[in-house]
């Protein structure tokens, strides 16, 4: 990653860059995002490598390797242009909520009637950070179980901190409360996640982060992507106890790069055992990714993708320190569930 | 008040039978006993159970140390609501 100055400076270069071609009418700043992210696509080997590995490696058949070539240079340019969209958050989120369809609505709206708040399973995928923020702007408290990613990446310099907080200052702001992050030694998240929707908001939950070291003991295997993945169940648990209807919520870009539509399904059945009523929601997400492969983040993150079992475990290493623009997905909300991080 | 969240605890969320019997000394976070999830199933018990309300400011691992803090904690917030349910 090189030393930590130049990383920075890098991060603000490009951070930078996103907020102008923010201001510029969305078809040209989409664009000149793609032309940006077909440049690193071309420039950035190693990265490129990795991905289109790991596709192989997850997808395996589904995917030749010219079409796997294919997903990751859209990779890149999602990821570019999620660096845009958080850009676009200004002014109430108004010049991105022009570009964002938001669908379901209405199973949202009868979700909240029921006034136990609505659980939005997610994951990785797609714009969700900015989506959601969109979606609290358009009249549903939205509240985010979520760790930020600069709080915990080691080896981050306070002015790295710095920047990261700031460059997500945006997201953060369109939220209703500020993230319940969970924490090994915060054993209250789950119930500051019930204050929220009793409260009669929108809890989103990224349902495909790998598990902490403290709770893999509680991750449930399940149908993922052709294999068997160890996720957290945590989502539907909360939905059990506090009888909250569990909906998935996923962003898709459209083909033209500027407009997205955030797709919000009818309630997904928790009753029953975890475990099975787990599986649905997993089943939802593996859809979705395998519908649009390159809108998940993950492809880039060897790591998280061994710890949640799809692919052999890799060399020793420790995580690198986030970067923007080809990373621009490292921007999120780094592992997004862990909700019963153990205490 | 102590037996019937010794109860609730070791009947509902002890995973691990070598935990039981329950004092009301053990500690419930360093055991595993409470996660997040299982904290949160002993709030919607004992908010159902004793008729309160626990809010952010509540949400302290002190409290929830163990059985006995529980208690202290429950009767320290409200000793006549305590009392009346109790007795």
């Amino acid at each position: 990653m090189g030393d930590p100055a130049s990383g920075l400076l890098r991060n603000v270069e490009r951070a930078a860059f996103s907020a102008a071609l923010a201001r510029l009418p969305a078809a040209l700043g989409y664009r000149i995002a793609c032309w940006r992210a077909d440049s690193l696509f071309l420039r950035q080997d190693s990265k490129r490598t990795e991905i289109a590995r790991n596709l192989q490696l997850v997808l395996g058949n589904e995917l030749s390797p010219a079409a796997a070539q294919q997903v990751t240079r859209d990779w890149f340019r999602l990821a570019s242009c999620e660096a845009v969209d958080v850009k676009r958050l200004r002014h109430k989120t108004r010049p991105l909520r022009r570009l964002v369809e938001i669908r379901g609505r209405e199973h949202l709206e009868a979700a909240l009637a029921a006034g136990k708040g609505a659980i939005l399973c997610t994951g990785h995928f797609g714009s969700h950070s900015s989506g959601f923020s969109v979606l609290h702007a358009s009249g549903f408290p939205v509240t985010t179980i979520g760790r930020w990613h600069y709080k915990y990446t080691a080896g981050l310099s306070s002015a790295e901190r710095r920047f990261w907080d700031l460059y997500l200052r945006p997201v953060r702001r369109h939220r209703q409360r500020p993230n319940i992050e969970p924490w090994p030694g915060r054993p209250q998240v789950a119930v500051l996640a019930a204050a929220a929707l009793r409260a009669n908001e929108v809890v989103t939950i990224a349902i495909d982060a790998p598990p902490l070291d403290s709770d893999r003991a509680r991750a449930v295997q399940v149908p993922f992507l052709g294999h068997r993945a160890g996720l957290l169940p945590g989502a539907v648990t909360l939905a059990q106890v506090t009888g909250a209807p569990l909906l998935m919520g996923f962003v898709y870009r459209a083909a033209d790069y500027r407009h997205q539509v955030l797709e919000i399904s009818a309630p997904v059945p928790a009753q029953g055992e975890t475990a099975t009523a787990f599986e649905r929601c997993a089943a939802e997400m593996s859809a979705a990714i395998s519908r649009s492969p390159a809108h998940w983040e993950f492809w880039a993150n060897t790591d998280d993708l061994a710890v949640l079992g799809l692919i052999p475990p890799q060399r020793d290493g420790s995580p690198d320190a986030p970067a923007l623009q080809s990373d621009g997905r490292s921007l999120h909300n780094g592992s997004t569930d862990s909700i019963s991080a153990r205490g | 008040m102590e037996t019937v969240i010794n109860d609730y605890i070791s009947r509902e969320l002890v995973q691990d039978p070598a935990l039981l019997p329950l004092t009301d000394e053990t500690s419930l976070l360093d055991s595993g006993i409470l996660d997040s999830l299982s904290l949160l199933r002993l709030v919607v018990f004992l908010e159902g159970r004793f008729g309160i309300t626990m809010g952010d400011a509540d949400l302290l691992p002190q409290n929830f140390a163990s059985v006995n803090t529980i208690c202290t904690y429950l009767r320290a917030r409200d000793p006549g609501k305590q009392q009346a349910s109790h007795g």
